[in-house]
């Protein structure tokens, strides 16, 4: 199929050129890893609803990578791609727009797996993680998940004009994801309105799923967060299809 | 035979604007076709509405006997474009550029020969970003060509090269040509135009205002044939008294002579000289070009767009 091989070679490409941003690796792949270990240190010796530390906060980073590979990754390539008209070029082939954006959804994961991969290691070797009660669980969300968060990331280049605009605005959702979506601070200790915020911003349903696959139950057991999750990637992946802009013009 | 490109009445607006009104012509086969006229005049858009990028208001257009409009990706199987300001991917290898496009098409033509023809082999494992001007723009033809096309669209194909580059470019496009590919390309340069282009069209304000080979539009449109010569000694107002003369310019001792009878002209402009002892030194006939054409026809309208046309001077 033109199709599959078209987007196979973009993938593979989008890949192995985000590799050769030497910095962007080295940021990419060591932000989570420090934010786990500063974490950590702080409260390595607690237990958070019932989880050891790293239990409760390694599945949530993981959670926290998923948006940052979205709106960081995959995002400032496409609004790059965008300013400097390889959108444009690629569209002024017979390769179908879909497969554009599906061969950066796939480089998104590679780049999110990878970097999963060192969390666990790193959680393992540091704060002995537990691997996950239900592993199939656990893998079903994390690709509920990504498809779930990912269409941000064309959504978010689309909406703004400019590249730092765009990259303002996106630090800004993460950071908000951060604080209020009890990836960082237990929601536990937050006064109700702001628990009650949380409740509304994605990533809750995301940190909230990955948990429990991870440490109490399977994902048949979850099954509000997978509906919220489920509505939330139709609404947000028709945003991002509507909206979405192949050129800067 | 069947026409490359056919196009009637074609209409576009932006936004309440008018930018192409009622443009209609047709490309034969084998053709290089050259599109004209100053910024906003209309060619880019055209451009994309033949390359199924952007969609026409009105019209009907044929490419390959295609509509854009509904078949935009089989066509785009079929012509190979090159924009003018746009880039690839920046840390991309040539060769890695060459194989990522080849997988867009159905059937890709002999790469090798593509890239040897066009003197890319010493910098297939180059980056894109550290190409200069002239070689990132061979990169980009060999992506436009690399499927055979049977047309090509060139959006100012040779803006930003120096001269050397230039030239290099329009041999290029002529060898295209000659393996039978149409090409379709837009210029500010009247020269490229003039050495390269089979017919021309000039756009301006959205619509065709002249068509035809450059040679004829210069001959049979040219208000300004002149002799032309340098004298230091010479007077003007005497030279306007000529009988036939219609208008005289003198810069820095550079003098044109407008005249219908060119020939009868300038015997009468010799023998004022050696009556009046002028000197004349490299005297020669004009025809005008392209440039002098263009400012014309878009003064013609009673608007200034001499900047435009000559942005090239």
């Amino acid at each position: 199929m033109d199709n599959i091989s078209a987007l196979l070679r973009l993938s593979t490409i989008e890949t192995k050129l985000f590799f050769r941003e030497k910095q962007a690796v080295f940021w990419t792949f060591l932000f989570p890893i420090l934010m786990i270990w500063l974490f950590g240190e702080m409260f390595g010796k607690t237990q958070v609803a019932g989880m050891s530390y790293s239990d409760a906060y390694v599945p949530s980073w993981i959670a926290v990578n998923i948006l940052t590979t979205a709106l960081f990754t995959i995002g400032t390539t496409l609004s790059a791609y965008r300013q400097m008209g390889v959108m444009r070029r690629l569209m002024a082939t017979p390769v179908r727009p879909w497969v554009v954006l599906a061969a950066h959804m796939v480089y998104g994961m590679i780049i999110f797996f990878i970097s999963a991969m060192v969390m666990v290691i790193f959680g393992v070797l540091l704060f002995h993680l537990d691997m996950p009660k239900y592993p199939a669980n656990t893998v079903l969300a994390l690709l509920l998940s990504v498809l779930r968060i990912f269409p941000f990331g064309f959504l978010m280049p689309s909406l703004e004009k400019n590249v730092r605009t765009a990259s303002a605005i996106s630090s800004l959702l993460l950071n908000l994801m951060l604080f209020l979506s009890g990836a960082t601070f237990p929601l536990a200790i937050m006064p109700r309105f702001l628990q009650g915020v949380a409740k509304v911003l994605p990533l809750y349903y995301v940190i909230d799923l990955l948990r429990n696959t991870w440490n109490f139950t399977p994902i048949a057991s979850n099954m509000t967060d997978v509906w919220v999750l489920l509505f939330v990637m139709i609404a947000s992946s028709a945003l991002a299809a509507k909206f979405f802009r192949w050129d800067a013009s | 035979m069947v026409k490359a490109i056919e196009i009637h009445d074609l209409c576009k607006s932006y936004r309440g604007v008018q930018v192409v009104q009622g443009v209609s012509f047709s490309v034969e086969p084998g053709e290089i076709f050259g599109i004209v006229g100053p910024n906003g005049a209309g060619k880019t858009t055209t451009m994309e509405i033949m390359e199924g990028l952007r969609k026409r208001d009105g019209g009907q257009v044929s490419v390959l006997g295609l509509d854009p409009k509904v078949n935009g990706q089989e066509l785009r199987q079929r012509v190979g474009i090159q924009f003018q300001s746009t880039s690839i991917q920046e840390k991309l290898r040539v060769k890695e550029a060459l194989s990522l496009f080849s997988s867009f098409y159905r059937k890709v033509g002999n790469v090798d020969q593509l890239v040897q023809s066009l003197g890319l082999t010493p910098y297939m494992n180059v980056y894109f970003k550290d190409l200069s001007g002239g070689w990132k723009q061979r990169v980009t033809l060999a992506l436009a060509a690399l499927h055979d096309p049977e047309i090509l669209f060139l959006d100012e194909p040779s803006t930003g090269l120096d001269p050397h580059a230039r030239r290099d470019m329009w041999r290029l496009i002529t060898q295209f040509r000659d393996q039978g590919v149409t090409i379709i390309l837009t210029t500010h340069y009247m020269e490229e135009a003039e050495k390269l282009c089979d017919r021309v069209a000039m756009f301006n304000k959205g619509s065709i205002v002249a068509l035809d080979t450059p040679s004829r539009l210069v001959t049979q449109l040219s208000r300004s044939k002149f002799v032309m010569f340098n004298s230091e000694g010479c007077d003007e107002k005497v030279l306007e008294k000529i009988p036939g003369v219609q208008r005289v310019q003198k810069e820095h001792g550079n003098i044109r002579v407008y005249a219908g009878d060119l020939q009868e002209v300038s015997r009468l402009i010799f023998e004022l000289a050696k009556a009046r002892q002028w000197e004349i030194v490299a005297f020669r006939f004009e025809q005008g070009t392209l440039d002098d054409l263009f400012v014309n026809l878009s003064e013609g309208d009673g608007q200034h767009q001499r900047v435009a046309a000559s942005i090239d001077n």
